[in-house]
């Protein structure tokens, strides 16, 4: 089942989901962003790289308008997702985020049991109708999720018994149920020993077929397995941003290179 | 370099070490100390108040004299004239007003008007002999406790020779008996110590604390979540909270004077009414319930609100679905910590007149009342003796209640309790 | 017919979740795609007519009562005229005590014909509130279901609802502390217009008896709060004598020195002695400890009264070592472990450490903690009612027999008391006093704490 096939590492759509223009985010005084341009594609995998603190988290949390709960954070510039400014004030962060779904850094499930996890958003959303519409969504959110083996017979035991990588699988099925376009990952394996690493990684080259995936890592080697894009991020500067094999063989800027090389990290 | 085994660094540590050894020693005092003192609060009222969960009781033979009581006359007749026959069965050579009286204050004031209701219940009874046992009055009660010491010289003692004679030939007659004091629980209040009962402040208790509990919980709680998940943090929102904790510092008295103006003064509510107490006690169980439910609120971790809102769940429903579930053990720990403490509070309830002598329980939170500290006020500052062991044997069932109410909140914290 | 008013909305309230709802359903079926979720329809129907129309039956319950007492007294305003406003209230009591079939005699006629007439007004008034309830629902529910569509958006109603009802609770906190200082400052104000400012104040006689007839000699009145201060500062030095030591050493032990099984066991214990109410522990003064000093105190040879301040002090004392002892571990814990590490590597015994680094470090939030135990030494009620005196004296001797603020304010109190005469306002004058002085030192305490606390986080 894990052969070792590598990802396409040819960027496969050209269609643009994402467009940011002189994205600057600020806490309270301090710019934490300081103008990205930046245009995601769909069905394809864009990496985040860059040393911690460069920002990459932060512009993460711009896509779906996590920053919002932040109340000391300030976000300028303009986020378009097809076409529609998502900053705007007729859009609804809350169905924002049913549209661009996130996964956090440490698998977080609810301490509910497994169906409930995954049933939580189609139910919020109001996707299903009867109870075996949402049969249905749990179970192909979790075959997506490629957890559907290792949980159909215990669905309804509580999801934070799980192993670890199972957890983060979990939670992908959660943010798969509501249907969204857009998958976000925070450092999706920074909690998770290698093993549980291969598989989730193997899933986000398998979702890439269906949604547009931006993966934060701390990892080059990760971002090299799974990405067709990658951007780099330092001091809260976009300095590189292109397809991954041009990145890693051929930087043209200069921090990148040092930090691909291991001089600046 | 200093040689460590040295002479004078021996006896230099040996200083230092003793030093420590009295520190240690103070400690351990203070901590005696306050043992000591819980060990006699608790065991100055359990010997004084342990007396009180029985009663005295005398059991006779009453001939129901149709002479006495007549049907159509009910519910008046003359009950206090056959009791004392029934008595004088014992005694026949006692006569003159004076002396019957002495003899009939054997029996608890109480005696006529339980035989009465059993008269006026089935009149069929008059003419016929029954069997009844009635408390006896407080001094033999305390004189069969041995409260009420023999070897007092007779005028310092509440009971007369000739009285312990009485109370003797009784006793050996097998009519004397100690059963347990049902009464306490289930009679109201009384000027006679031998009837006086808990069973209005209970009910006053129960109904004041509902009211309290109905007052500050959904307030309390509400709060909590605003404060804590929802509210800017600006000034306004930190006033409130400056506001918070100096409520729950505010002397209880103060409360009381608040309730007086406000609740009896202003808006014109019944006096001595549970529903004024439960309102005032919920004005200072809100700070309790906001600071315990802030405090569950904060131990749930962000994840879990990350969580929900990446899968698109507005703020209310993180709120709603995710966290107050999560933090409800912790909120209903500190909601019965805050219950409790309404429980024994007393000063405010004095000054909205919850100290009333009231003989019947109250059927509604509008009717006048006592709750259980101040009816444990009341009675101690009552004269009778027969109060004494009556008072501490009222707070023994009011520390049960606070007793059973910690443990159900300890036992809740660390049922539920979750690890994050 | 209150029960009816609430029969009325619950039902309504039903009937609006429900219709809405199905109307929700119903456009969904249609397969348009709805804002909000059906429940958050039906919700927002519910929320719209529960909310005011229970404001509204509250208001009105609150308000009837005083509405119908000024008809009534209007009604029968021929035969009040005249009279003082305590009899007034014995007549209006009178009669209501007819109106619920409780007669004592016979009264005069035109007292029962008020007490008809008050009968007929409470039927009406709730007859007219049923009435309002009823229409009111109706409208509401119209109008809300007349909202429901598929872009509505339920949910952000229902959520601005609950915002605005958590924003009230959290206001509640608010009211309350205007309440007490508005209550306070209305009814001492009333007191300062019959007793000076500077008596009050300055005076050295506290004789709160006031002249039962008009005619009455010498029985004027003091009202100098002086003495009565005196006698709470008197109760709060000893109470505090006996506490902070005990507490603090108690503190120490259990920070530093104590196993950790005799932990588990103590501090539960002090615990208990914390949740014992104070009505136990004045029970306990007059049982236990009045006694057995007085008598100690008589085999010296000392003339001791029966309510001491040593008694009551005493007890108080007990009660504020858990106080004291579990601020001054809170304290003792905040301090950061590297300050303990840095004490004991230069080879200070535990001691050492204890006394010269960890408690100078912990003061701040000691002092706060004790502060605040002053403060609930002044408030406490309590104790002091039931084992201190009621006389005040101008006295220092702990063995005497003293008064304080509180137990004036319950004895000025107890009773019936009427809002006019000054004994009773009197009781307010000293409530704002104590409030203002424990809430300053509460600000300050509360503030030390805070501080403290943040200098270590």
């Amino acid at each position: 089942m894990f052969d070792t096939q590598t990802p396409e590492k040819t960027v496969t759509s050209d269609t643009l989901k994402f467009t940011a223009r002189d994205v600057h985010v600020y806490y309270d005084d301090a710019e934490a962003i300081k103008g990205v341009n930046v245009d995601i594609l769909d069905k394809t995998v864009t990496a985040f790289i860059g040393p911690s603190g460069c920002g990459k988290s932060t512009f993460l949390r711009c896509l779906n308008r996590m920053n919002d709960t932040i109340p000391i954070c300030r976000v300028t510039g303009e986020i378009r997702l097809d076409g529609q400014d998502i900053y705007d004030r007729s859009i609804d962060p809350v169905q924002l985020r049913a549209k661009v779904g996130m996964v956090f850094q440490k698998p977080n499930p609810f301490p509910k049991s497994i169906y409930d996890n995954v049933a939580y958003g189609p139910r919020i959303h109001g996707l299903a109708n009867t109870r075996a519409d949402l049969d249905v969504i749990v179970e192909k959110s979790l075959r997506r999720a490629a957890l559907w083996d290792e949980a159909k017979d215990r669905l309804d035991s509580p999801g934070t018994g799980l192993s670890g990588g199972q957890q983060q699988r979990l939670c992908i099925a959660r943010a798969v149920a509501t249907a969204p376009e857009v998958l976000l990952m925070d450092e999706p394996c920074s909690a998770l020993d290698p093993i549980a690493t291969a598989q989730v990684e193997e899933l986000i080259d398998e979702l890439r077929q269906d949604y547009s995936v931006v993966i934060v890592t701390h990892s080059m080697q990760q971002a090299a397995r799974v990405s067709q894009r990658t951007a780099f991020f330092h001091l809260g500067h976009l300095v590189e941003f292109g397809e991954t094999s041009h990145i890693f063989t051929n930087p043209s800027d200069e921090r990148t290179e040092s930090y691909i090389t291991g001089r600046i990290g | 370099m200093t040689d460590l085994s040295s002479q004078s660094v021996r006896s230099h540590l040996n200083r230092r070490n003793r030093h420590q050894t009295m520190i240690k020693g103070f400690g351990m005092a203070a901590i005696g100390f306050a043992a000591l003192m819980l060990f006699i609060l608790v065991s100055s009222l359990v010997s004084s108040g342990y007396k009180a969960f029985t009663q005295t009781h005398v059991t006779v033979e009453v001939f129901v004299d149709p002479a006495e009581i007549k049907p159509e006359r009910l519910p008046r007749g003359g009950f206090d004239d056959v009791l004392l026959a029934s008595l004088k069965t014992y005694f026949p050579d006692v006569s003159g007003r004076a002396d019957e009286k002495a003899l009939e204050g054997i029996f608890s004031n109480g005696a006529q008007f339980t035989l009465r209701d059993r008269i006026v219940a089935d009149p069929g009874l008059i003419g016929q002999s029954i069997t009844m046992t009635v408390p006896t009055s407080d001094p033999f009660d305390q004189l069969a406790k041995d409260l009420v010491k023999r070897d007092t010289p007779e005028t310092q003692r509440r009971v007369s020779d000739r009285e312990i004679g009485w109370f003797d030939t009784l006793d050996q007659a097998g009519a004397i008996s100690q059963p347990l004091n049902w009464g306490l629980i289930s009679n109201t209040d009384s000027r006679f110590p031998e009837l006086a009962g808990l069973k209005g402040a209970l009910m006053g208790s129960f109904w004041a604390l509902l009211v309290c509990f109905v007052i500050s919980f959904p307030l309390g709680i509400g709060a909590a979540i605003y404060l804590e998940e929802f509210a800017p943090r600006n000034r306004l929102s930190d006033f409130i909270e400056v506001n918070i904790n100096n409520l729950a510092a505010v002397p209880s008295v103060v409360f009381g004077l608040l309730a007086l103006a406000v609740f009896i003064g202003w808006m014109g509510m019944p006096r001595s009414a549970p529903l004024v107490g439960g309102m005032t006690l919920a004005l200072m169980t809100l700070p309790t319930i906001i600071i315990a439910t802030r405090a569950a609120l904060k131990a749930v971790p962000p994840s879990i609100r990350e969580a929900a809102l990446g899968v698109g769940a507005s703020k209310h429903q993180v709120v709603f679905g995710h966290v107050l579930p999560l933090a409800m053990p912790g909120i209903l720990t500190g909601t019965i910590i805050g219950l409790a403490q309404a429980l024994g509070e007393t000063a405010p309830l004095l000054l909205i007149g919850m100290n009333a002598f009231i003989t019947s329980a109250p059927d509604s939170p509008l009717d006048s009342a006592t709750a259980l500290p101040t009816q444990i006020f009341i009675w101690a500052d009552s004269p009778e003796r027969g109060f004494v062991s009556r008072t501490s044997a009222a707070i023994l069932v009011l520390l049960t209640f606070l007793i059973t109410m910690n443990a159900i909140a300890i036992y809740l914290r660390s049922k539920f309790e979750r690890k994050w | 017919m209150t029960t009816a008013a609430f029969a009325c909305l619950l039902v309504f309230s039903v009937i609006g979740y429900v219709w809405n709802r199905q109307a929700a359903t119903a456009i969904r079926r249609d397969g348009a795609r709805l804002h909000s979720l059906v429940g958050f329809h039906g919700a927002y129907s519910l929320l719209v007519l529960l909310v005011p129309v229970l404001v509204l039956i509250l208001l009105w319950l609150l308000l009837q009562g005083p509405v119908i007492d000024m008809l009534l007294k209007s009604g029968i305003g021929a035969q009040l005229e005249g009279l003082g406003t305590g009899e007034v209230q014995l007549i209006v009591a009178e009669i209501k005590s007819i109106a619920r079939d409780v007669v004592f005699g016979t009264p005069d006629p035109w007292k029962i014909e008020a007490a008809e007439q008050l009968t007929a007004l409470q039927a009406r008034s709730g007859q007219l509130l049923l009435v309002v309830v009823a229409g009111m629902s109706l409208v509401l529910v119209a109008l809300s279901r007349r909202k429901v569509s598929a872009e509505f958006r339920a949910r952000h109603g229902v959520e601005r609802i609950i915002s605005g009802l958590m924003i009230f609770c959290s206001v509640v906190a608010v009211f309350v502390t205007i309440g007490i200082v508005a209550s306070l400052m209305f009814e001492t104000s009333k007191f300062f217009a019959k007793v000076s400012v500077v008596e009050f104040l300055f005076g050295t006689n506290w004789e709160p008896q006031i002249p039962l007839r008009e005619d009455q000699v010498a029985a004027e009145g003091a009202f100098g709060w002086l003495p009565v201060m005196l006698g709470t500062l008197v109760i709060t030095v000893i109470a505090l004598v006996i506490a902070v030591p005990v507490g603090l050493m108690s503190a120490i032990y259990l920070n530093e020195f104590a196993p950790r099984k005799f932990r588990a066991v103590a501090k539960p214990l002090l615990e208990i002695l914390a949740g014992v109410p104070t009505v136990v522990y004045g029970f306990f003064a007059i049982l236990v400890v009045a006694p057995a000093i007085r008598s100690f105190g008589q085999s010296l040879g000392l003339d001791v009264s029966p309510n001491t301040a040593l008694a009551a002090g005493g007890v108080m004392g007990i009660m504020l070592i858990p106080f004291i002892s579990s601020f001054a571990d809170d304290a003792l814990s905040a301090v950061p472990q590297s300050l303990r590490d840095g004490a004991l590597g230069l080879g200070a015994t535990r001691a050492e450490m204890m006394t010269g680094v960890l408690f100078p470090a912990a003061i701040p939030g000691i002092v706060g903690g004790v502060l605040l135990a002053v403060s609930r030494a002044i408030g406490e009620t309590m104790i002091v009612v039931m084992a201190a005196g009621l006389i005040a004296k101008m006295t220092m001797n702990p063995l005497d027999s003293v008064t304080t603020v509180t137990v004036q304010i319950v004895t000025l109190l107890i009773g019936d008391t009427s809002f006019d005469n000054p004994k009773t306002l009197a009781a307010f004058a000293l409530g704002m006093m104590l409030f203002i002085v424990t809430l300053i030192i509460n600000i300050f305490a509360l503030r030390i704490v805070r501080k403290y606390r943040e200098a270590y986080d």
